[in-house]
């Protein structure tokens, strides 16, 4: 099966070298060499179980510009006041002195896909036999008028971790008594769907405690969004009156921003906000398309190994990829990774590959105590990653139920983080 | 061993209170709920396990219990009649029974080869 669809895609003189020696990749230099782009959610889990289940045969290099990765998972319950900010800070040492990953701390800015190297920002070039990218997203240029990276410090994103995360919650705490809070909604498909709405949530109950008088405006360009249901009955619950989720219906897929006077035109209709959260259309972090493997905003991948479609030797992972069925996060990129360096290891040392299979759980908190929950798994078919069977809470459903899918969540943090740091 | 032991107790109970109350409220009769014989019996590959377990250890720890339990060094018979108990939805807990609703029961016992002692 392998073989044809390498057959399929094969065109490379790599290709034909690797169907008739399988089992060693290193052409003449010692141990097969993976290079993994990105220590997030995918990069880091792919370069921990790559490292640890060939147990030193794979010369594992990791390449993450920051020292110190903040989750995005959980930074809506920051923003809550439910988590502090060092609670969400992982480290890279333990990779590095338990899993003996060469981590190393700069930004790729090229792959030269003959050569196979990978150059970086500080000089020089990494050589790979098998590379995997798990950039995480960037944002559109453009997608929402008035509004590019240089306003990030006024108007922040806060959709990739860490200072951004830190902003948003200083503006929300020095918002006035009664003031407005603007979310501007990004488009499908973005990285973590129920994320925006988790965040109103967790904005909602931190205003509540500080400032009840306090507005929150969504302007959202979609008609529906994850978990809709849910939310909607938790808002009514915990904070009526509070939020209003403008859809396309009332000017929610008509949004311009300006963060010189700090107003949001909604369909014509201009408002004067204290703090807005513009969260843009994504696409998949730039190196994916400087390795070339991207096809419009993300980088299309065969579901059984998570191997680019347009280089056999790339692999992409977790929000970059195009695959299929499973939602952008950090749970999926997680289960994404493993097989893919299931598939990986067995490319560069003749090891056992299973057959691919995957799953994903998102939980949201919308109260103190008040978690939901929707999950499913999923299978590689010849076409995408294809959703298998799948759950969400239901409304109305108990307080002690509600409080026992919150700490699941709890347990889950623990449990993918130490998956992903060791 | 003693984890062991405590553990299984623990699901025994677990699985006797659970059956005590859908008998009460519910018409379908599980308490005689039990794995049959030929299911225990089957020997896991255990490499095919530890590729298994991959999917657990995102929620599982190994050794340490958070909200979520620690699985591993548990017996093999209790560990396939736990996953067994979610599969049949004996067990309530909708991530549990997704899980264990696509093991077939050699990747079960796979996974309690695997686990019973994973490295
Ligand atoms: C508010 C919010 C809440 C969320 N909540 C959840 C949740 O509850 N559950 C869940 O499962 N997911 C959640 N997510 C989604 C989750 O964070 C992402 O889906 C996940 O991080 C994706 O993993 P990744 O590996 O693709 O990218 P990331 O984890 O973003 O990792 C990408 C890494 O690549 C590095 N990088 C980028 N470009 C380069 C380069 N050129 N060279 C070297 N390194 C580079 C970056 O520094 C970064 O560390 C949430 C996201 C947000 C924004
Ligand atoms: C999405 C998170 C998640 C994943 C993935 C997951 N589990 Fe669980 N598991 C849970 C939760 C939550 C519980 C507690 C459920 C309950 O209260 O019955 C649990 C309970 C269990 C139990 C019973 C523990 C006890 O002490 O009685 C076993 C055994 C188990 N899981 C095995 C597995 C195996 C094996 C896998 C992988 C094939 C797996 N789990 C994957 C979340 C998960």
């Amino acid at each position: 099966m392998k073989l044809n669809r390498r057959n399929f895609l094969g065109t490379s003189a790599a290709v034909a070298t690797s169907l008739s020696a399988p089992m060693v990749m290193a052409g003449g230099h010692g141990k097969p060499r993976l290079v993994v782009v990105g220590g997030g959610a995918g990069g880091a889990t792919a370069a921990r179980y790559a490292a640890k289940d060939s147990k030193g045969a794979i010369d594992v290099t990791l390449i993450e510009p920051t020292r110190q990765y903040y989750t995005c998972f959980f930074s809506n319950l920051y923003l809550g006041g439910f988590r502090d900010m060092d609670s969400l800070g992982h480290s890279y040492g333990t990779l590095a002195s338990d899993y003996g990953i060469n981590v190393v701390h700069d930004w790729a800015t090229g792959v030269d896909r003959d050569a196979k190297t990978v150059a970086l920002a500080g000089g020089g070039a990494v050589p790979y036999d098998k590379l995997i990218l798990s950039p995480g997203i960037d944002f559109i240029d453009g997608s929402v008028a008035g509004w590019d990276l240089s306003a990030q410090n006024v108007m922040p994103h806060a959709y990739k971790g860490g200072s951004q995360t830190e902003l948003l919650k200083a503006q929300l705490m020095a918002m006035p008594e009664g003031g407005v809070f603007v979310m501007v909604a990004p488009p499908n498909p973005y990285r973590c769907p129920p994320g925006p709405y988790e965040r109103v949530s967790m904005i909602a109950h931190m205003l509540k405690e500080t400032n009840p008088t306090a507005k929150i405006i969504v302007a959202d360009p979609k008609p529906k969004f994850s978990k809709q249901g849910l939310f909607e009955e938790g808002w009514a619950n915990h904070y009526d009156g509070m939020i209003e989720h403008l859809g396309p219906d009332f000017g929610g897929d008509d949004v311009s921003v300006n963060p010189a006077d700090m107003t949001v035109n909604i369909g014509g209709e201009v408002v004067q906000a204290d703090v807005v959260n513009v969260i843009p259309a994504m696409k998949a972090g730039r190196i994916a398309e400087l390795a070339g493997v991207t096809d419009g905003n993300w980088a299309p991948v065969n579901a059984v190994d998570m191997s680019s479609k347009a280089d056999p030797d790339i692999h992409v992972l977790g929000d970059a990829s195009s695959q299929g069925d499973m939602p952008k996060s950090g749970f999926s990129a997680n289960s994404q990774a493993k097989v893919c360096a299931n598939a990986v290891r067995g490319a560069l040392t003749g090891s056992q590959v299973f057959p691919a299979r995957f799953s994903n759980t998102c939980w949201s908190l919308i109260d103190t105590d008040d978690g939901v929950k929707v999950g499913a798994t999923y299978e590689a078919t010849d076409e995408k990653i294809a959703k298998v069977d799948g759950f969400i809470s239901k409304t109305g459903e108990s307080a002690d139920l509600r409080k026992a899918t919150y700490e699941e969540s709890l347990g889950w943090y623990a449990g993918i983080t130490s998956d992903m740091f060791g | 061993m003693q984890q062991g032991a405590f553990k299984s107790m623990g699901v025994a109970l677990g699985l006797v209170m659970l059956a005590q109350s859908l008998h009460a409220s519910d018409a379908s009769d599980v308490s005689d709920w039990s794995v049959a014989e030929d299911i225990l019996a089957i020997e896991g590959d255990r490499e095919y396990g530890a590729y298994l377990s991959s999917e657990c250890t995102t929620c599982h720890q190994t050794e340490t219990s958070t909200e979520i339990p620690a699985i591993a060094y548990w017996p093999r018979e209790d560990f396939v009649t736990a996953l067994h108990a979610y599969k049949d939805k004996v067990r309530p807990n909708p991530v549990m029974q997704m899980i264990a609703g696509r093991l077939s029961a050699e990747e079960i016992a796979a996974l309690a080869a695997y686990f019973e002692n994973p490295e």
